[in-house]
């Protein structure tokens, strides 16, 4: 890793990076003592920040917070030994109330490919499971992030924005995120793909209109490559054009 | 071949609590600085709020809605204008708190830095979704200029630790002030700020990062 990475320390900490960038640095901090500490330090610095912006808050936040707690079950804690540590910027319940739409929504783009998710969706009997569904599938993504052998690639896409693969061959999976693509109308939607043998085959397509978002890939048996291609909404079953194509070694 | 949607997740906290496993540390602590008791005081406060709540305390959750409440509602305000939209993020990100308070670890940092880390990431989260593209490129242009901490209504309010992050603040550079409160106080990422400057954009990142340094001394925070 180049040495100027470091100097994006102070951005990252101030949370004025974008999510590329972002998931960079976090790799960085992954194999860099000196990043990780000092970015610990500067967080704890910027959220004094917000010691200079007291307002006071209409009466009814504090009912409809409190209303909303009490019917709100509490995160499970980890375990001391549990692999997902918590973090001061863990923020599980960001994805409960969407993760439903997500699902439904990728179940219905995704067509054969989403069957997973449907089956998932049935197994899943409340809004919490389905919530504890989508931490699981966070774990994944986390051990592909940590993995020892884990390798980042990233690649401008045609028309704006930034595609970054983080794969790793041991645990056969990668995760792809997609940052700032420019902004599709509703009824198209940006798709990724698999390359084996110079063919393609559907990973998952984004929501219409949708312009970033991040994915998990499993099984990376015999893929040579990962690509984005911009579809009709709901996805095509062959790419109709290549934005992105980003090879995995 | 199956897929999996994770339209929500993002690529920080998934490498952050990744790294925290990998790498077993020894314990860590925020600590607030020595020149200013009264925050002290303010943080153990929300410290052992938190750990009642984690613990399932409703009690302890009004009490610490008290105390951190005006901050994060303060801070969505600030950085999204629109009091509809910071009153949104501001219930997302305290019930947000309640939640997942059962996964607070002091050894990590305080309560405080914990909470208002999450409100100002979801805070820029929701800007930076509502003003994609054009719009948002607009927005960047419409607030050159501005310098979002100087508030006259807020100095005459301001208590002790206010005032320390003030002067803290002024003991910096303009360049490192500028550049440090629009990437916060405006959730600009550094490449809107140096656009905003109208300065390269590798003197940019330096700045936030040695004003922050700066910041953290002057305010004494420190891992120990
Ligand atoms: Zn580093």
């Amino acid at each position: 890793m180049s040495t100027e990475i470091h100097a994006l320390a102070g951005a990252y900490a101030l949370d004025a990076v974008d999510d590329v960038e972002r998931m960079a640095f976090a790799r960085h901090l992954t194999g860099c003592e000196a990043c990780r500490l000092e970015v610990a330090e500067l967080r704890a610095t910027a959220a004094r920040l917000a010691d200079t912006t007291w307002t006071a808050a209409p009466p009814r936040l504090r009912e409809n917070v409190l209303r909303q707690a009490a019917r709100t079950r509490q995160a499970r804690p980890r375990s001391p030994g549990s692999p997902a540590g918590p973090a001061p910027s863990d923020r599980p319940g960001r994805w409960r109330g969407r993760v439903a739409a997500g699902i439904a929504a990728a179940a219905l783009a995704a067509g054969a490919a989403g069957a997973t998710f449907v089956v998932e969706e049935r197994r899943v009997g409340s809004q919490r499971q389905a919530a504890q569904s989508a931490l699981d599938q966070v774990s994944r993504i986390q051990s592909v992030m940590a993995a020892a052998d884990a390798k980042a690639r990233q690649i401008r896409v045609k028309g704006g924005g930034q595609v970054a693969v983080v794969y790793s061959r041991r645990t056969d999976a990668a995760v792809v995120m997609c940052a700032d693509l420019a902004r599709p109308s509703r009824d198209r939607a940006y798709q990724l793909w698999y390359v084996r043998d110079g063919q393609a085959t559907s990973a998952g397509v984004l929501a219409g209109g949708q312009n970033a978002g991040t994915m998990l890939l499993p099984g990376l048996h015999g893929v040579e490559a990962v690509a984005i291609s911009l579809e009709a909404a709901g996805g095509a079953d062959r790419p109709t054009s290549r934005l992105a194509t980003v090879p995995l070694a | 071949m199956g897929q999996h949607w994770r339209g929500e997740v993002d690529g920080d906290q998934v490498a952050w609590s990744g790294r925290l496993s990998a790498v077993p540390s020894g314990p860590q602590r925020v600590l607030a600085g020595g020149p200013a008791p009264a925050d002290q005081q303010a943080g153990d406060l929300a410290d052992e709020l938190l750990q009642a709540v984690g613990r399932g305390d409703e009690q302890a959750f009004a009490r610490l809605y008290d105390v951190v409440a005006p901050r994060v509602y303060g801070l969505a305000r600030r950085i999204l204008r629109d009091p509809a939209h910071a009153e949104e993020v501001a219930q997302e990100v305290l019930v947000e708190v309640w939640r997942s308070a059962t996964r607070f670890n002091p050894a990590k940092g305080s309560a405080t830095s914990w909470i208002f880390t999450i409100a100002h990431r979801r805070a820029v989260d929701r800007a930076r979704s509502e003003q994609a593209g054009a719009a948002r490129a607009r927005r960047v242009a419409a607030g050159a200029g501005q310098t979002p901490y100087d508030d006259v209504v807020e100095q005459a309010t301001a208590n002790l630790e206010q005032q320390q992050v003030r002067r803290c603040l002024q003991g910096l550079t303009d360049l490192q002030r500028e550049a440090i409160t629009l990437a916060y106080y405006g959730g600009y990422t550094y490449r809107e700020v140096a656009e905003l400057l109208g300065t390269a954009l590798p003197t940019v990142k330096t700045r936030m990062r040695d004003g922050l340094i700066r910041m953290r001394d002057c305010l004494g925070v420190s891992l120990g």
